[in-house]
């Protein structure tokens, strides 16, 4: 796998007296760290999940005797007629016999007979140990072969094996539960989901307290053919052979019956698959490793051996893997794997070969055999043993086994992301994730009137079909795919009593899942065949007719090409998509007449916040608005420019200078611009240094702009003091913050804006899931406490890195990869790392995560640095998430963000398909301990201001006065543009009064603008303590009430001495609040205390 | 109520009864702490005056004249002054003087300090009050938890507040903040909605009052630099106490700038950076070294990821594949 190993081995032996070669080697054969990591991780991974087989299948093998035992003892009976012998059986143990549908009618006249079996085998992964701890149920197989004498050559034909297979269970399970009754609980299951093979399962009876890590595990008998029974000739896939059926003779006759055919086929290969495990298991070292990488690993994407998991699980990966080990004739005695290699090689080289081959667009043969490409479905041919091994899986399946592979080998390919998380240990199969939309179609068995063809039922035939629809309609590449996968989740088969008939339900629900192409779903016109005169052409128009109905119309397009054009009225890509799904459903199934046979779920995320498909031209009309407004700037002429050399006199001249670039404007453009020059309040007590100034321009047509000035002497005398050791610390601290406030603003934020626009355009999805993202920390009143950018960076690194997936195509799974992500994020050890231009070296990479290191080092307590943010353009890892020098979010808040993803994500995990998007978003203020409840009328209200406006007077009296006397004065004039929302000031106030960070009393939690409810909580590391000179919050003498009960009144002077030395001081909470409230006036409605 | 302490330390506990505010109607006790002024370095006026810690936030000059009037009877307040707007004068003011930096420190490196006549430092500090810019609140507030110094009438004035606040925990009648009927209130700027939407009115200054103070800036600026860039010639050729001459950087007429300064070092270490390069895979044995490096820092690196695989190893549940 990695090709310069050997040279680099050389290398290590050549120079080897150091102890450290071994090492060396080790390393060097590995190559590349991560891919080293990822050995290493793998190897932990299969010791963690191994199960240790003799306290977790405790007794298994004395029952698996006494089963024999059990089964051995039935006596045998001579042939008798098969419903004879049927209700004479059910009758005298009062059980039935699983026949398949259709069942034998009274009238057949194949004679049932009984015989000891010819073996006894336990097979599967009991046998190979690949069982894992983290399965969803475990199983030992036990498969028993129904003697030879008892069958017939001729019996693959009309399920007439199947019978005698039922018949043969019926009798096992008659004995098994006279015998075994007080065990376990006997029921019958399909083996794999495969209606034609029902098996037989008992599930222990646990007595007493269950042990540490013993499993609940059950014990499957698999009734069946003796090995090469029947002949292999005849059961080719594209023969027929179930010709009773079908009423119709001539018409059944003619369709092969694939799956039937490699059901039977799969009868008698059980024992030459055990053989070929068990042989590769001894070849190959690692072989049983790679088995249990596998597992883990289709498990973990939600596929499995049952054919409502897709068909394809432990044992095709297995049987797939042994048969790449194998020198086959093909190969020229060459195995294409080599059984030398490593378990994690292996597990690479079948992700690789999976992701290479689309099983559903061609057949796969291993060996040599000519096989029918006409048959319907994935083909994966075992020459040897003549088997489809891929019978069980569906077009759907196949894909979606191709598309997982494809996404893990393009992250094991990714050498700088961690490889092993996203592979083995994130479950890739929650639907939310997986698709952008999903549907729920309601199957009515009673109104399907068509005639199944093969043996996998009708509800797979239907489901078959309407995947066939879809993918013509959503995957037509001629158009433009517009699904990037189409998945269809069956309902799985349930275990039945012993006593019953298995079940015939009739109405199911069928969920299919659309991934979209999101370049391509939001196309509301597509153009279809040129109407041309060949005949070619007229032939490709009839049969685009043909499937779109009359949906297909004429058109002329620019260039007077006339097209058969297919005309969608919605304009979102989630309504495109149910707008098709509809109409090409109804056509083609007739289905969806009644609204709620066809449900549609996903687009509950995108209500949730105003996304229109005008955004887009909105945010192109303020992008050309900034473009004029840049060329105003331009043109402006008699620009000096001349900075002195001092930070103070810096500032002066910029606001000099906004005056005359404003006064310039309102020149140039007379009556079009208004402009404003304006202060910001200071962040600092050292007003002089900092950049305050700034012009509002205000475009008479709409726009409205903030200009501020940017001077590269600035930074340079600021980085100056910020190592000049002549001055004291405190002044070098404010540099330092000015420093890094003014890179942030001239620097970071400009490039981070222009790289998320790029980003924006790329992905269609992207700036949707920033506005769903961003109104998840609204809703959660997180938002106050990060800065919009590192938002953005979060939502984007879930399309740069969106490991085990691809890149998100809705705002849905983008949100939801976004909280998952959020949710998982170790951040007090781990930075994240957005590669931005995707080519960052690893060199960096590991600097980083150096300086993260170091940052925890100096300050564990993570009091001045929390989130460690880095890009390629930014590496400091801080600039976006401090502010004003203190950290944003603080540890407490981050915390909280993890928790609240936390419980998202878990949220989703368990309402799966059926989530409410709302609920994510509803905020809990009950962890609050204190809040405030603003006024929208008074907010509202601040926010107009009116430039004569008399508002600075003293006195209170001439604001009720003064009404009357504002609408004179200020008539005619244009409000005043506001310096920040009313609302923030407010609060930046607070934070300037009160602190911010680790040392203020109140920690406050508020949302987006509209937000009236602020929560807060009292800082709990505010404890008591001794009274000092500025303790920076409100205090109040803690009432030693109890200590004073203690000694009673008579105390010595000593005693009092003593006290009041001990006179602690705690923070005087209520008058904090009051403070508040005076602050706020109008503006607080009311502060409601949650917790004293 | 269990009764507070009359004293903590060397401080005085004076409780302040804070009337009800509409959306937090509560009757709450503020807590101030007076102590006698002693400063670090003592002025002239210690003796009457008083430092008072934790000061309310919405503390004015009226607030407090109205505090100790409630206690000792009007007169014997004179004025206050808050630890913020302390602080903030001096950072103004250094920060404007330190403006031309250079010769100010070319100063200090000399032990040499501009003397100032009283009457100049009056005539400067107009000056700076001409170029500050106007402030965009009309009402300050105080950082929570911070001093002021209020300077009273006379010596006996203290002695009496002091008395008077060990009385107020006897008859447990404390003073109301903003005075009774909270008068204070009337006279002072509205905090709440007025304020902040004054707030936005004075963050648009007036034109011609932003550029009034601009250019009185811009006058004093010119000013002191250049009255700071004779002082720097002066230096070049003045020897200092203990008899040396500073070599400054710059030609005859004039010293040179710092950013010249700095731009001449930077070109020096590139300089030497590029001799370093250039110099390096010469020799076999700077090969050698090299590989060598290399090398121990691939077995550092793999020592790492062991580590790092142990350390994960121990947060559980790594190793689990989710359910």
């Amino acid at each position: 796998m990695e090709p310069g190993s050997a040279k680099r081995r050389k290398i290590g032996h050549s120079r080897g007296s150091e102890s450290a070669v071994g090492n060396i080697d080790a390393a060097a054969s590995s190559g590349l760290s991560r891919g080293r990591a990822f050995i290493l991780e793998a190897e932990e991974l299969v010791d963690e999940v191994k199960l240790d087989y003799a306290t977790a299948l405790e007794g298994v093998d004395s029952l698996l005797h006494k089963i024999k035992g059990s089964i051995e003892a039935i006596e045998a009976h001579d042939a008798l007629q098969i419903s004879e012998a049927a209700t004479k059986l059910e009758k005298k143990h009062k059980i039935q016999i699983p026949f398949p549908e259709p069942r034998p009618s009274d009238k057949s006249n194949y004679k049932v007979a009984f015989a000891k079996p010819s073996q006894f085998n336990v097979v599967g992964s009991y046998v190979s140990k690949t069982m894992i701890k983290a399965q969803k149920s475990h199983a030992v197989d036990m498969v028993v072969v129904i003697p030879g004498e008892t069958l017939q050559e001729k019996d693959y034909l009309d399920l007439r094996y199947f019978y005698k297979r039922a018949y043969f269970l019926g009798v096992v399970a008659a004995a098994l539960q006279k015998d075994l009754a007080e065990d376990g609980e006997l029921s019958y299951e399909y083996l794999n989901g495969n209606t034609l093979s029902p098996i037989l399962s008992l599930k222990l009876k646990v007595e007493g307290e269950k042990k540490e890590g013993r499993l609940d595990y059950r014990v499957r008998i698999i009734p069946c053919a003796p090995d090469n029974f029947f002949p292999k000739s005849k059961l080719h896939l594209g023969a027929t052979l179930v010709r009773k059926a079908g009423g119709d003779e001539s018409k059944a006759a003619t369709k092969p019956t694939p799956f039937y055919n490699s059901t039977v086929v799969s009868e008698s290969c059980f024992f030459p698959y055990l053989k070929l495990l068990r042989q590769t298991e001894k070849k190959c070292a690692a072989f049983k490793k790679a088995c249990i990488l596998g597992r883990v690993w289709l498990q973990q994407r939600g596929l499995g051996s049952d054919m409502a998991d897709g068909g394809f699980g432990h044992f095709e990966w297995a049987v797939l893997l042994a048969l790449l080990l194998q020198s086959g004739d093909s190969t020229k005695g060459h195995a294409p794997l080599s059984t030398s290699l490593s378990a994690t090689q292996l597990f690479k080289a079948m992700v690789q070969f999976l992701s290479v081959t689309n099983l559903s667009e061609k057949s796969c043969v291993l060996g040599t055999a000519a096989v029918e490409s006409e048959t319907a479905g994935p083909v994966l041919f075992d020459a040897v043993r003549g088997l489809n091994i891929a019978f069980k899986m569906s077009n759907w399946s196949a894909a979606k086994l191709h598309q997982h592979a494809k996404w893990t080998r393009s992250l094991l390919n990714d050498s700088t992301a961690d490889q092993f998380t996203p592979t083995f240990i994130l479950k890739a199969d929650l639907p939310w994730q997986n698709y952008d939309l999903i549907a729920h179609l309601n199957y009515d068995g009673k109104q399907d009137k068509t005639e199944p063809i093969d043996c996998r039922g009708r509800l797979w035939e239907y489901s078959d079909k309407v995947h066939r629809v879809l993918k013509r309609a959503l995957q037509d590449e001629e158009l433009g795919e517009r699904a990037r996968s189409i998945h269809i989740q069956l309902p799985k088969s349930s275990p039945w009593d012993l006593t019953k008939k298995p079940s015939t339900k009739q109405n199911h629900t069928i969920e299919i899942g659309v991934l979209f192409n999101a370049a391509n779903m939001t196309r509301s016109v597509d153009r279809g065949p040129a109407a041309g005169p060949s005949n070619e052409e007229k032939e490709e128009c009839a049969r685009f007719q043909r499937f779109w109905g009359e949906k297909s119309e004429l058109r002329r397009f620019e260039g007077d090409s006339i097209r058969e054009t297919l005309i969608w009225s919605s304009t979102s890509p989630f309504d495109l998509c149910e707008e098709i799904m509809r109409y090409i459903l109804k056509l083609h199934l007739r289905v969806a007449y009644l609204e709620d046979e066809l449900t549609f779920h996903g687009d509950g995320f995108t209500e949730l916040i105003p996304i229109k498909p005008t955004d887009t031209s909105v945010f192109n009309a303020a992008r050309k608005a900034f473009s004029s407004f840049e060329k105003d700037i331009r043109d402006l002429d008699d620009m000096p420019l001349h900075w002195p050399e001092s930070i103070v006199a810096i500032q002066r001249t910029k606001i000099a200078f906004l005056r005359m670039i404003g006064d310039l404007l309102e020149r140039s453009k007379p009556g079009e611009v208004r402009s404003y020059v304006g202060l910001e309040s200071s962040t600092t007590t050292n007003t002089e240094l900092e950049n305050l100034a700034y012009l509002d321009i205000v475009y008479e047509s709409g726009p409205a702009f903030r200009l501020r000035i940017h001077s590269d002497l600035e930074e340079a005398l600021l980085t100056r003091q910020s190592h000049d050791k002549t001055i004291d610390q405190h002044h070098r601290h404010q540099a330092s913050v000015l420093l890094s406030n003014f890179r942030r603003l001239y620097y970071h934020l400009p490039l981070h804006t222009q790289s998320i626009n790029t980003f924006a355009t790329r992905f269609p999805a992207f700036s949707p899931t920033v506005r769903l993202l961003k109104h998840w920390f609204s809703s959660h009143k997180l938002a106050s406490h990060f800065t919009p950018d590192f938002i953005e960076l979060v939502a984007l690194q879930t399309f740069l890195s969106p490991y085990p997936w691809d890149a998100p195509s809705s705002p849905s799974v983008g949100l939801l990869r976004a909280l998952l992500f959020l949710s998982r994020w170790d951040w007090r050890s781990e930075p994240l790392i957005v590669d931005t231009n995707s080519d960052m070296p690893p060199s960096e990479r590991s600097a980083i995560a150096t300086r993260l290191e170091a940052w925890r080092k100096i300050d564990p307590l993570m009091n001045h640095t929390v989130l460690f943010v880095a890009t390629a353009q930014e590496s400091s890892g801080v600039a976006y998430t401090t502010v004003n020098g203190i950290a944003q979010p603080s540890k407490v808040v981050a915390a909280r963000m993890t928790a609240l993803a936390k419980t998202a994500c878990r949220v989703i995990r368990e309402e799966g398909v059926e989530l409410d998007a709302r609920r994510l978003f509803v905020p809990s203020t009950k962890e609050y301990d204190v809040l405030m409840h603003l006024s929208p009328k008074a907010i509202k209200a601040v926010s107009k201001v009116y430039p004569s406006e008399e508002l600075t007077s003293t006195t209170t009296k001439s604001s009720s006065g003064s009404k009357y006397k504002n609408l004179s004065a200020t008539a005619g004039e244009d409000a005043l543009p506001l310096p920040s929302a009313p609302v923030d000031t407010f609060f930046e106030k607070l934070e300037q009064v009160y602190g911010s960070g680790s040392s203020a009393p109140l920690l406050f939690f508020r949302g987006g603008e509209e937000e009236k409810v602020v929560g807060a909580i009292w800082n709990p590391t505010l404890g008591r303590r001794g009274l000092k000179v500025n303790l920076g919050t409100s205090y109040k003498p803690v009432k030693s009430a109890g200590k004073r009960k203690l000694g009673g009144d008579e105390k010595d002077d000593e005693d009092k001495e003593k006290e009041e030395e001990e006179q602690l001081v705690e923070v005087n909470r209520e008058a904090i609040l009051s403070e508040i409230a005076r602050i706020g006036g109008e503006l607080v409605e009311r502060i409601e205390v949650q917790r004293e | 109520m269990a009764p507070s302490p009359q004293t903590i330390g060397e401080f005085s506990v004076l409780p302040i009864s804070i009337p009800p505010v509409p959306s937090f109607p509560r009757n709450v006790v503020h807590y101030l702490y007076v102590r006698r002024n002693t400063p670090k370095i003592p002025t002239a006026n210690d003796s009457r005056s008083l430092f008072l810690a934790n000061v309310p936030i919405d503390s004015t000059e009226l607030h407090l004249r109205a505090l100790f009037a409630s206690l000792v009877g009007a007169g014997r307040f004179e004025s206050a002054s808050f630890e913020d707007e302390r602080k903030e004068a001096e950072a103004v003011a250094a920060a404007l003087d330190a403006a031309p930096a250079q010769a100010v420190r070319l100063l200090a490196a000399h032990g040499k300090k501009r003397k100032r006549e009283d009457q100049e430092a009056a005539e400067r500090a107009e000056e700076e009050a001409a170029a500050r810019l106007p402030s965009t609140w009309t009402r300050p507030l105080r950082k929570s938890g911070s001093t002021a110094v209020v300077l009273l009438a006379d010596e006996k004035s203290v002695h009496q507040v002091l008395k008077a606040i060990a009385k107020v925990h006897k008859s447990k009648k404390y003073p109301t903040w903003g005075g009774e009927g909270n008068v204070v209130a009337e006279r002072v700027p509205q905090l709440g909605s007025i304020w902040l939407k004054a707030h936005n009115q004075l963050s648009y200054p007036d034109r011609d009052q932003l550029q009034a103070a601009v250019d009185a800036f811009s006058t004093m600026f010119a000013r002191r630099e250049r009255e700071a860039a004779e002082i720097a010639k002066r230096l070049r050729n003045e020897p200092d106490e203990d008899g040396f001459v500073t070599v400054t950087r710059g030609g005859r007429s004039a010293p040179a700038t710092r950013n010249e300064a700095e731009e001449a070092k930077k070109k020096m270490i590139e300089k030497a950076e590029k001799k370093k390069q250039e110099m390096t895979d010469f020799y076999r044995f700077q090969m050698r070294e090299r590989k060598k490096a290399e090398q121990e820092e691939l077995v550092k690196r793999f020592e790492e990821d062991r580590q790092k695989l142990d350390a994960m190893r121990q947060k559980r549940g790594k190793f689990v594949p989710e359910a």
